[in-house]
């Protein structure tokens, strides 16, 4: 075990698997020899040389494109784009070819590859470095969709995705990259996909949260137990295929719950949490179930903090649905 | 042990549902073969429906009130053969079959019943009553009604499981919500008070009422069998009502001349078969009259046979059994058909067999039957005869007045089928038949 940071855990996997399989490859936006602008890929180009870290043009497609082409030819590539928000230009890339290419050839080509990409702000970004774009790729039928919250869950989900047979988007929350620390195993190990975790058991109010918002939960949970809620939160870990199953375990036995995330209000991820959450334990809701979101606004830089779901925005939402 | 479902039988001719009226077993209950299981009426009358097997119920489906279309299934049995009666059954599968239905739960119903009145505001008998507290009684009483109910989904669920009726629970929650605890204090709440003598008499009138101003009582069962009948049959016929009298000396006297040979034979002899046998002889004579239209097919139907049903009173609420082929029988035999009909239907046993196939209906209304009415078609026969008290009136008779005895008759028709002239002629058919009941020796086909 090695205490690291989210930054650390994730280069370890990366080195780890790049080890044991000469066909995993890195490619990118300054991922070479500067390691990446967040250092993310420090050390492997240095270790695994040219041919297995590229430096690419500042071209969104053409990196998604090209990591495509490779993976149909039996690598297995893992791009980033440096951040979430520039994801857009390689767009129809991921949903036209990546999402499709395994369903479309019936397995045969199934274009295999990990999509790493720093989402979320509450980092001074302003609005082309903040986004969390994760719905928009959930809605796209053929991908898997991850995001960790903490250095273990960082490198297990990562060699979990890594030999996933799915395509899968990597969303890494750059607001907690070096804030969240953690023991994390040396060795291999895997986080398998589509399982959350219960990070705190409770009676009276479901918190449902993933990446960096997970946090902010657990600070407005921890002012909620002062006056006497005692809420039970749920990391997601896995945005799609979602742990419906644990959601619902979790609400049936609370009967409220609070989805916290920082996109937009409007068809985010919560809306479709909801809906399940509808579906498979009406009957059991004690209360509305509420969101405590980001505005429906483009990201704003100066009020960063007032548009993020921050704990002083949830622990009103507890108080009233727990009093419901 | 094997499960088995037992399913609504097809317990006569063309019922195909009847509502639950009331379930004499529960899950749990071990039942004899022939053993009471449940009654159903049907749109002919209750039946008991007894287990055809001996076993155990494992589950009842249907509440009552609720309506079950023939060969559903009402009751699963865990069927019981000799020897496994008694202790439980070494195999697995038996053991699991157990466990499947809880033990008989009697107990918590029972004392469910007994702890309740200091529970509920408004109710006791203190005479405290100021303004302010009557809207606390009217609202949290027996009485209280809300068609649409707020309450959160989980509340929604837990009066489900205690079969409450959301609408009938008086909230406590915020924003007029019915809470849980509402609903855990309302199913341990008496039963709605039914006396509707109380709350208004006397003194308590003249102060303020203390008792809800409303009372709802279920509307099911015979009541609501009746109501959708009658409503059927004036929403489909067209009812127009002909009324006429009749000059009843001669079959008062007649009838006095036959009470005592009648009485010897164990018959007590009223003017109703009379006019029963009277009506068969003139529907011979009027075939429309004992028509039915067969909508389906756009066909009417004649009738060969004249099944006279006979509109009774019960306490349970208007009944019509049936004297069948009343055109062959004598007035004695019909005699003998009404008393043993009308003695069933006060004990509320009548036959299914006794309430189907009339062909036309007689209704005597008896000593209130006042001057007129406008009978309601016993649907889908095609007229009806209402028979009004016999009375005697002056009348003019060769130029002089005197007292008649006088008898007056009500018949509607379904103006879709009968015209006019033809109700009319039947009318006076019937009542040639009542002031000349001679006649009625050459009617014994």
């Amino acid at each position: 075990m090695t205490q690291m940071n989210m930054v650390q855990a994730i280069n370890a996997a990366l080195r780890h698997e790049m080890r044991r399989d000469a066909r995993v490859v890195v490619l990118g936006e300054d991922v070479g020899k500067v390691g990446g602008v967040f250092r993310v890929t420090q050390g492997l180009w240095d270790e695994f040389g040219d041919d297995r870290v590229v430096d690419t043009p500042l071209s969104e497609g053409g990196i998604v494109g090209t990591a495509i082409g490779m993976a149909l030819y039996g690598l297995l590539p893992v791009p980033e784009i440096q951040f979430a928000d520039f994801i857009y230009p390689a767009y129809d890339q991921i949903v036209s070819e990546l999402a499709k290419l395994r369903w479309r050839s019936g397995g045969e080509y199934p274009a295999k590859l990990v999509l790493r990409t720093p989402v979320g702000g509450g980092i001074r970004g302003g609005l082309y470095h903040s986004q969390s774009p994760e719905s928009l790729f959930i809605h796209v039928a053929g991908l898997k969709v991850v995001c960790a919250s903490n250095p273990h869950d960082a490198k297990g989900l990562l060699l979990a995705s890594i030999r996933d047979p799915d395509p899968v988007l990597f969303f890494e929350p750059k607001r907690i990259y070096r804030a969240a620390k953690g023991e994390v195993p040396e060795g291999d190990y895997t986080v398998p996909l589509g399982r959350a975790a219960v990070v705190r058991t409770g009676e009276d109010v479901t918190l449902l949260a993933w990446g960096a918002m997970l946090y902010e939960a657990i600070a407005a949970a921890d002012e909620a137990k002062k006056q006497g809620i005692d809420c039970e939160i749920v990391d997601l870990r896995t945005l799609w295929p979602v742990d419906i199953d644990t959601v619902v375990a979790s609400v049936v036995k609370t009967g409220r719950v609070i989805v916290v995330h920082e996109a937009p209000k409007t068809c985010g991820f919560g809306a479709e949490l909801i809906a399940l959450v509808n579906e498979k334990a009406f009957l059991y809701l004690e209360a509305p179930p509420a969101r405590v979101c980001g505005y429906d606004t483009p990201f704003p830089y100066t009020l960063e903090m007032d548009y993020l779901p921050l704990a002083h925005r949830i622990l009103p939402v507890i108080v009233a649905t727990a009093r419901y | 042990m094997a499960r088995w479902e037992f399913k609504l039988p097809d317990i006569g001719e063309g019922v195909t549902e009847g509502e639950i009226v009331a379930w004499l077993v529960q899950p749990g209950d071990v039942v004899k073969e022939d053993q009471p299981t449940i009654e159903v009426m049907t749109d002919k009358a209750t039946v008991t429906i007894t287990a055809p097997k001996a076993g155990t119920v494992v589950e009842t489906r249907g509440k009552v009130g609720e309506i079950v279309a023939v060969h559903s299934v009402l009751l699963v049995f865990e069927l019981s053969s000799p020897g496994e009666a008694v202790g439980p059954a070494p195999s697995a599968d038996a053991s699991h079959a157990r466990n499947g239905h809880a033990p008989k739960d009697d107990g918590p119903a029972a004392t469910a019943v007994g702890d309740i009145k200091e529970t509920l505001p408004g109710m006791g008998g203190a005479d405290a009553g100021v303004g302010l507290d009557v809207a606390v009684a009217v609202g949290a009483g027996a009485g209280y009604f809300n068609e649409k109910p707020l309450a959160t989904p989980a509340t929604r669920k837990l009066a489900r499981e205690m079969s409450v009726d959301l609408r009938r629970v008086s909230p406590s929650g915020p924003q007029g919500r019915v809470t849980k605890t509402d609903v855990e204090g309302f199913s341990r709440a008496p039963a709605a008070p039914s006396s509707r003598g109380t709350a208004f008499a006397g003194t308590a009138l003249a102060r303020t009422p203390r008792g809800p101003l409303e009372e709802r009582v279920p509307f099911t069962g015979m009541r609501r069998k009746i109501s959708q009948k009658m409503a059927q049959s004036t929403r489909t016929a067209a009812h127009f009502t002909f009324v006429e009298e009749c000059d009843a000396t001669a079959l008062k006297a007649l009838r006095a001349r036959l009470q005592a040979p009648a009485e010897a034979a164990g018959v007590r002899l009223s003017f109703l078969p009379f006019i029963v046998k009277a009506t068969a002889a003139a529907l011979k004579k009027h075939p429309m009259l004992n028509t039915t239209l067969d909508e389906s097919t756009n066909e009417l139907v004649f009738r060969k046979y004249f099944h006279i049903g006979i509109a009774m009173a019960t306490e349970a609420g208007l009944m019509v059994p049936v004297v069948k082929d009343a055109d062959r029988k004598t007035v004695l035999d019909i005699a003998r058909d009404i008393e043993r009909l009308s003695a069933d239907a006060k004990a509320g046993k009548v036959k299914l067999d006794d309430l189907q196939g009339s062909t036309f209906t007689v209704t005597s209304l008896g000593a209130r039957g006042g001057l007129l009415a406008t009978p309601i078609i016993n649907f889908p026969e095609v007229a009806i005869l209402g028979v009004h008290r016999m009375k005697q009136k002056p009348v003019v008779k060769d130029g002089q007045i005197v007292i008649g005895e006088v008898m007056l008759l009500s018949l509607s028709f379904d103006h879709r089928i009968v015209d006019g002239s033809i109700g009319a002629s039947f009318a006076y058919e019937i009542i040639r038949y009542l002031e000349t009941p001679d006649l009625l020796w050459m009617e014994m086909a």
